[in-house]
């Protein structure tokens, strides 16, 4: 394909990642009212008062009556739940080099906490149907969008063919409604992977449209034992009592924070359980999938053991006490449970009570593992070692000489406002004390609620030319070792957590606040807390058009990307 | 503990807020892309402690020092115990000192309720030392020991510097700013 000029690229993203929502059936968007927050749900959809889980700040008057300066939407609002056919689990697609999976997406029926809805699912599953395969295959994926909505399928780490990437106008057309797309996955690294939507996330990835893609070791002995193999996908989703809260209908709203979810799910449900014999060594899969939050995982005190990261397994195995997860990173962690009993699944956090100024512990139970019996294949004493996996470091070598170049790029993370509520204004000028590494709860939820991608635009600033998110179109040629440092500015308007994903591309963390990384894998995607400069290390190998954005949905759709170019000088790479 | 140590611990905690110099915030400048040597930020300078003189101990009235806040080393980057509370390390450095040689510093972490009190070490000859908490909110203190003495559980000599970690800061908005006619004893302060 050719490529389009970079402000011709940056008008046609942001046209299409603003894409209006497609009017649903039956549907009439024009009727959003403000001033409406005690109104029931009637034939339209009007916005509510946002839920205010555990919040203890009193509302304040000028904002009582506001709603965001967009209007409400939900996909299927109004129509019969009942016309949906009813999502059903995840299954595990095996696929071999050459096959072809014919996968939609499309509107389904689920019950969540009692309450039926209208969401999303690829392949009528939740989480979406887990493509599974050998590292070196290639697959075919044929979707076709059943939705109301544009949409296209990001295949998440997977370094393959730049036209398969799923970026609307940058690698591909939108898939419209009715329309089919193939893709051709290639699977280089083994791991866990996953895909979703790259157009308005914030909606359909919330509403489902997420799945696992497990690539399997070609090798013998690539992990150590474990009894069994579970996949995780970690998210949340923002209910109150009439369902599902509604999205922004031409921008997200949680704009500042991100839209924290109030109901867990763990693989898509409240309730998840798995049932295992005492003894075992079992490997997650971990997956977080929430638009924003940032998971603490523990095992109800069984042994962690964390094996591999995104895109490779570390240096060395590491014990852990908890499991540190920021959207869209994967981890691989062993976990022995070595005795009898029923272990909860939990995220243990420090939030924030801003009004209070005090951290508040809270744990949200996931799931549970219910352990009995005894397991026949004990592989509890090779859990207890921590292996060096020689291949990963010996990749590493490669690299090593690179750790302390300079910076080819400095990028700074920040934020520029236009016309947010001007309480909220006030409030974030007073309120600018402290500000947490990373964000673990909704702290604000009303003035979160009211900012719109219009109005917060999260920027990531080229500190060496000055160019802003789209603006930027880095020239990288296959064979070049980048490395980006990433400085999260704290004394911007509203500094937070950013989970930084580059797309098509490896990297390694080489320092974190100027302290050396001992223990590295390849990653996607790292978090950047506040006040935080990570230097990160990009492997270029795979030539075409990428982005590298911030993975909390809305901050993404508030402009908090960038773009780069990676050309193949190769001779036999000419006109590629 | 005794009324007139928690009337004197809390005292402290108050000058240590008083005193409190925010430390800058802006990120070390870039390097010249062509040099081959990178240039590291030292620490994360946001959650950097200023540690203010007490100016009460001889030889240590014009001590500067400051406390380097970076997360523990783990494969997620950033650190947390199990509870979700940040583990942290915190490089104590100090200068403007001259002690007697039987004297010796020692630095400390201690929750605001001086509730719970964590050694980090005596300071080397360098006035360096290095040690970890998963405090969410705490203050630093360096105090002067006898040089040879046992480590123990509470420091004995007087407080020289203190500083506070930077989630410190946080108070309630209760009875303040947008929220001044709040009264403070309906959220229990």
């Amino acid at each position: 394909m050719s490529f389009l000029k970079p402000r011709i690229l940056v008008a046609t993203l942001s046209l299409l990642l603003a894409l209006p929502v497609a009017a649903q059936d039956g549907m009439d968007h024009s009727m959003h009212m403000h001033h409406n927050h005690d109104m029931p749900m009637g034939d339209s959809l009007v916005w509510r008062m946002a839920p205010m889980d555990g919040m203890t700040m009193p509302m304040m008057p000028e904002m009582m009556d506001d709603v965001p300066e967009t209007g409400a939407f939900l996909p299927g609002f109004g129509m019969d739940v009942s016309m949906y056919p009813e999502a059903r689990p995840s299954e595990i697609i095996d696929m071999a080099d050459g096959d072809t999976l014919h996968m939609d997406a499309s509107l389904v029926r689920r019950t969540i906490n009692g309450q039926e809805l209208v969401m999303m699912a690829y392949g009528g599953m939740y989480p979406g149907p887990l493509i599974r395969a050998d590292r070196g295959s290639r697959v075919i994926v044929e979707f076709t969008n059943n939705i109301d909505m544009p949409t296209t399928v990001h295949w998440h780490g997977l370094r393959l063919e730049n036209a398969f990437d799923g970026i609307p106008g940058m690698t591909q057309p939108p898939v419209e409604t009715g329309e089919t797309f193939t893709y051709e996955l290639d699977f280089p690294d083994t791991g866990m992977y996953w895909y979703h939507p790259h157009m308005r996330e914030d909606v359909q990835q919330d509403l489902g449209l997420y799945g696992n893609m497990l690539v399997d070791p070609t090798e013998d002995g690539y992990y150590g034992p474990a009894n069994r193999e579970v996949p995780l996908i970690l998210d949340d989703i923002l209910m109150d009592g009439n369902g599902l809260y509604p999205y922004g209908e031409t921008t997200p709203t949680h704009a500042l924070m991100g839209r924290f979810g109030n109901v867990m799910l763990l693989n898509g449900i409240t309730d998840y359980n798995l049932d295992i014999e005492a003894g075992e060594v079992v490997r997650f899969y971990l997956t977080n999938v929430a638009n924003t939050r940032t998971f603490n995982v523990n095992f109800g005190g069984a042994r962690i053991k964390v094996i591999a990261d995104d895109v490779s397994k570390f240096e060395r195995e590491q014990f852990v006490s908890s499991v540190v997860i920021g959207p869209a990173e994967r981890y691989i962690v062993d976990v022995h449970f070595d005795e009898e009993g029923t272990f909860e699944i939990t995220n243990a956090i420090q939030g924030i009570d801003h009004f209070r100024g005090t951290f508040v512990p809270e744990t949200h139970v996931l799931g549970t593992v219910t352990a009995s019996g005894a397991v026949a294949d004990d592989h509890g004493e090779a859990f207890a070692e921590a292996r060096a996996n020689e291949d990963t470091i010996a990749d590493i070598d490669n690299f090593r000489r690179y750790f302390d170049k300079a910076p080819d790029h400095n990028l700074r993370l920040t934020i520029e406002t236009n016309d947010l509520h001007p309480m909220t204004m006030r409030m974030m000028e007073v309120d600018t004390l402290y500000f947490p590494p990373i964000e673990w709860n909704e702290g604000m939820p009303m003035m979160n609620w009211l900012s719109t991608g219009d109005e917060a635009k999260w920027t990531l600033l080229d500190e060496d030319t000055g160019q802003k998110s789209m603006e930027i179109n880095w020239q990288w040629e296959v064979g070049d070792v980048v490395k980006i440092r990433v400085f999260n500015d704290p004394s911007s308007f509203h500094p937070m957590n950013h989970p930084f994903h580059v797309h098509g591309q490896r990297f390694v963390v080489t320092h974190i606040d100027g302290v050396p990384n001992r223990n590295m894998g390849w990653k996607d995607t790292v978090i950047i807390p506040v006040g935080s400069t990570i230097d990160i290390l990009v492997d270029v190998t795979n030539p075409g058009k990428w982005m590298a954005h911030c993975h909390i949905a809305e901050h993404l759709h508030a402009g908090m990307m960038l773009g780069f170019e990676v050309r193949d000088p190769s001779p036999d790479s000419a006109g590629r | 503990m005794s009324e007139k140590f928690l009337a004197r611990a809390g005292f402290l905690v108050l000058v240590a807020v008083s005193l409190m110099v925010f430390p800058g915030q802006q990120a070390e400048s870039a390097p010249d892309s062509l040099d081959p040597v990178c240039e590291l930020a030292a620490s994360n300078d946001y959650y950097e402690i200023d540690l203010v003189t007490t100016r009460k101990v001889s030889g240590a009235r014009l001590a500067k020092g400051v406390g380097e806040v970076s997360y523990a080393q783990s494969p997620f980057g950033i650190s947390l115990s199990e509870d979700g509370s940040y583990l942290v390390n915190i490089d104590v450095s100090m200068s403007n000192v001259k002690l007697a040689d039987d004297k010796a510093l020692v630095a400390w972490v201690t929750t605001p309720q001086l509730d719970q009190i964590i050694r980090l070490g005596q300071l080397d000859e360098n006035l360096k030392v290095s040690g970890q908490t998963d405090f969410n909110k705490f203050l630093l203190v360096i105090t002067l020991e006898p040089r040879d003495m046992e480590p123990g559980a509470m420091w004995t000599g007087p407080v020289v510097s203190r500083g506070m970690s930077r989630s410190g800061l946080m108070h309630t908005m209760a009875g303040h700013g947008p929220f001044e006619t709040e009264p403070c004893a309906v959220y229990g302060y």
